[in-house]
């Protein structure tokens, strides 16, 4: 059974995995697109995370992605990763800012 | 076409079987874009083909057998870079290449590219016997005793889709050195090999065992003092049966043979390899003359000719020329032949990414190559590059060659030669990054002249337990880890790859990373301010200890 998360007060929850055709790092969407940049991401109270997470992994292949799971967030314009893993992943590798995933379309 | 030099020559049958590979990688990579395999089924076909998914994109790992490759396989390395990937790629520490941003779909066609020049991705993953490394100075060092790479050769063919070896309790690693001086780190090998020429002239194999890294790392134990060349793929079979047999199943950190030597001791290892010997059927396994002859065969022999005055010019352009002089001084070794030299090409410029080349890097490289050293290339396990067969006499050209695409940093062997593993900024496994801190440290020790003053001192950087960066190895080494979501660096002195191998000792509690690249220069002062004429800084801390380097790192903490 998966653990309970636990949110600091003004964080949420978003769902992100990766492209299956290119591998990219994408969030998911209220809307149930999956997109390249967490602010469009929809943001998720802890207690209705766990159900949409079950439901969005089940329809991953569907989707195009591969593994689906969820992960803290401040809840801000646009929402920012709590560790600095996620932060890498949203916004790409600290050392070449050309890749920076904000100047994609 | 005619043979490369410095590595083998694949026929036919070496390339219908990659062509038979690629097909069905083609076909597993379809059924998973339709549905018909999970994530789950397809992770390990992947693997199995050197591709992984990571924090941005799929990585490829591409392997160089034995880290050598010729001009045109360079050059199509380059081609991948720029066509399929950002235009660059990453040489790593298993004298691989990396490609860091692929897409699942054009795999295929990157890997029949590769084959039109002899070259996969094989076994550059998974739980099976790993990319074999073997001394960059192969068959060109003075120093060298055995030229190591027909028997790398050998044992790449030997290992590669080895129907026993092909689902190891994990990963497992071989290194091969001809040399008095290691130069591939046998000691943290699963298996290491010294050769040397035995009392008849044939090679006889020093042979370690249950070395490695990682979160447990040990230094490897002598098993076997001198292996007959006729035995050692014998040799070689029964220690993996041994490991394949006994080693741990049940937890992925326990399961390298270097848990199972440790657990029943080096003896008993070795009496179990005698006798998994004294079953075998040796005459099948038997490494003939003959056989070594016809792998020699397929390797061709660079033709060293250079004027009687070439070591004379070389010395007057060190003389004219201060800058070349100190590129020369660090990056370069000698030869077995008086009128060539070794140079090795840094892929580290101050401030830049440990590894990383361009692809118009890649492809002047190769042209360089060809002009200079008969289109032969080595990848070091210090992410570095080797030419191996340089006139001394054109050895300026070369330099004023690599300059002109900023591949002329003179720091070889020096506090500005720093490996570094991907780190977080790409590696799904990392807690923290490990290039912008050698980014850093490359830029504050930038001064090539204050390299020179330091001397031969390592930084190895890893930005995770699994220690790609070989952090336990370095004179000083850095691994990242993470307290509550922010990136710390554990500093450890003391470690050494090379002869006389040594694990780092850990100097103290993790220090932030905005702390650490300012607690190594403390510690490098500390060296440079007590150290006594002619000594390194290993010299230096084993002279002194510890205590005077943990009081310099932690001063102002």
């Amino acid at each position: 059974m998966k653990r309970p998360v636990r949110l600091e007060p003004g964080q949420k929850l978003v769902l992100t995995a990766n492209r299956l055709l290119d591998g990219r790092t994408v969030w998911w969407c209220a809307d149930g697109a999956w997109d390249l940049h967490i602010g469009r991401a929809a943001l998720l109270d802890a207690d209705e995370a766990e159900a949409v997470l079950a439901r969005v992994a089940g329809e991953a292949q569907r989707d195009g992605v591969v593994g689906v799971y969820d992960t803290a967030v401040q809840a801000a314009v646009p929402p920012e990763p709590v560790t600095v893993r996620e932060k890498i992943r949203a916004h790409g590798p600290t050392v070449h800012p050309e890749f920076a995933v904000e100047t994609e379309q | 076409m005619s043979i490369p030099v410095g590595h083998y020559q694949y026929d036919r049958i070496d390339r219908d079987f990659l062509q038979a590979r690629i097909a069905e990688f083609e076909g597993q990579v379809q059924r998973r874009l339709d549905g018909t395999l999970s994530e789950d089924e397809f992770k390990p076909l992947r693997l199995m083909n050197g591709l992984y998914l990571q924090l941005h994109a799929y990585m490829l790992r591409v392997a160089i057998p034995y880290g050598i490759l010729d001009s045109r396989q360079l050059r199509k390395l380059g081609e991948i870079a720029r066509r399929y990937d950002r235009d660059y790629g990453h040489f790593t520490t298993r004298q691989n290449i990396q490609f860091n941003w692929i897409r699942l779909e054009d795999t295929p066609a990157i890997l029949r590219e590769l084959a039109e020049v002899d070259m996969h991705a094989i076994q550059t993953s998974g739980n099976c016997i790993r990319n074999v490394t073997a001394d960059e100075y192969a068959g060109a060092a003075a120093d060298e005793l055995v030229d190591p790479r027909v028997h790398a050769e050998i044992l790449r063919q030997w290992s590669t889709l080895h129907p026993e070896f092909t689902f190891l309790p994990r990963k497992f690693k071989i290194a091969i050195s001809g040399s008095p001086n290691d130069r591939v780190a046998a000691r943290f090998h699963d298996i290491g090999i010294l050769a040397r020429p035995g009392e008849d002239g044939a090679p006889v194999f020093r042979i370690f065992v249950g070395g490695g890294l990682g979160r447990t790392p040990v230094i490897g134990e002598e098993l076997f003092d001198s292996v007959r060349e006729e035995h050692l793929l014998a040799t070689l079979e029964a220690i993996l049966r041994v490991y394949n047999a006994h080693g741990r199943r049940d937890n992925i950190y326990k399961a390298r043979i270097k848990i199972l030597v440790q657990a029943i001791g080096v003896e008993a290892y070795r009496e179990a390899v005698e006798a998994e010997l004294a079953q075998m059927d040796l005459e099948r396994y038997r490494l003939t003359p003959e056989a070594v002859a016809a792998i020699r065969s397929r390797f061709a022999v660079p033709l060293l000719e250079a004027p009687a005055d070439a070591d004379a010019v070389l010395a007057q352009q060190r003389r004219e020329d201060p800058l070349f002089d100190r590129w020369v001084r660090s990056n370069t070794h000698v030869h077995r032949d008086p009128g060539h030299i070794i140079a090795t090409i840094s892929l580290k410029p101050a401030g830049g990414i440990p590894g990383d080349a361009t692809s118009a890097q890649i492809a002047r490289l190769a042209d360089l190559a060809d002009a200079y050293s008969f289109g032969e290339i080595r990848i070091t396990h210090l992410q570095n590059v080797v030419l191996g067969h340089v006139r001394k006499d054109r050895l300026r050209d070369l330099w004023l060659g690599l300059s002109e695409v900023g591949l002329a940093e003179a720091n070889i062997g020096l506090i500005g030669d720093i490996v570094a593993c991907p780190g977080l900024d790409y590696c799904a496994l990392a807690n923290a990054r490990s290039i912008p801190i050698a980014q850093k440290l490359g830029a504050r020790f930038a001064d090539t002249a204050l390299q020179a003053e330091i001397g031969a001192l390592r930084i190895n950087i890893s930005g995770c337990i699994n220690a790609c960066g070989h952090h336990h190895a370095g004179h000083i080494g850095l691994l990242g880890v993470d307290k509550r979501g922010e990136e710390f660096f554990q500093l450890t002195v003391g470690g050494r790859a090379e002869n006389g191998a040594a694990i780092g000792t850990i100097l103290g509690a993790a220090l932030p990373e905005d702390e650490t690249v300012d607690a190594i220069a403390r510690l490098v002062d500390c060296y440079l301010g007590r150290r006594e004429s002619g000594e390194t800084f290993l010299d230096t801390l084993t002279r002194l200890g510890h205590e005077p380097f943990r009081e310099a790192a932690y001063e102002t903490v």
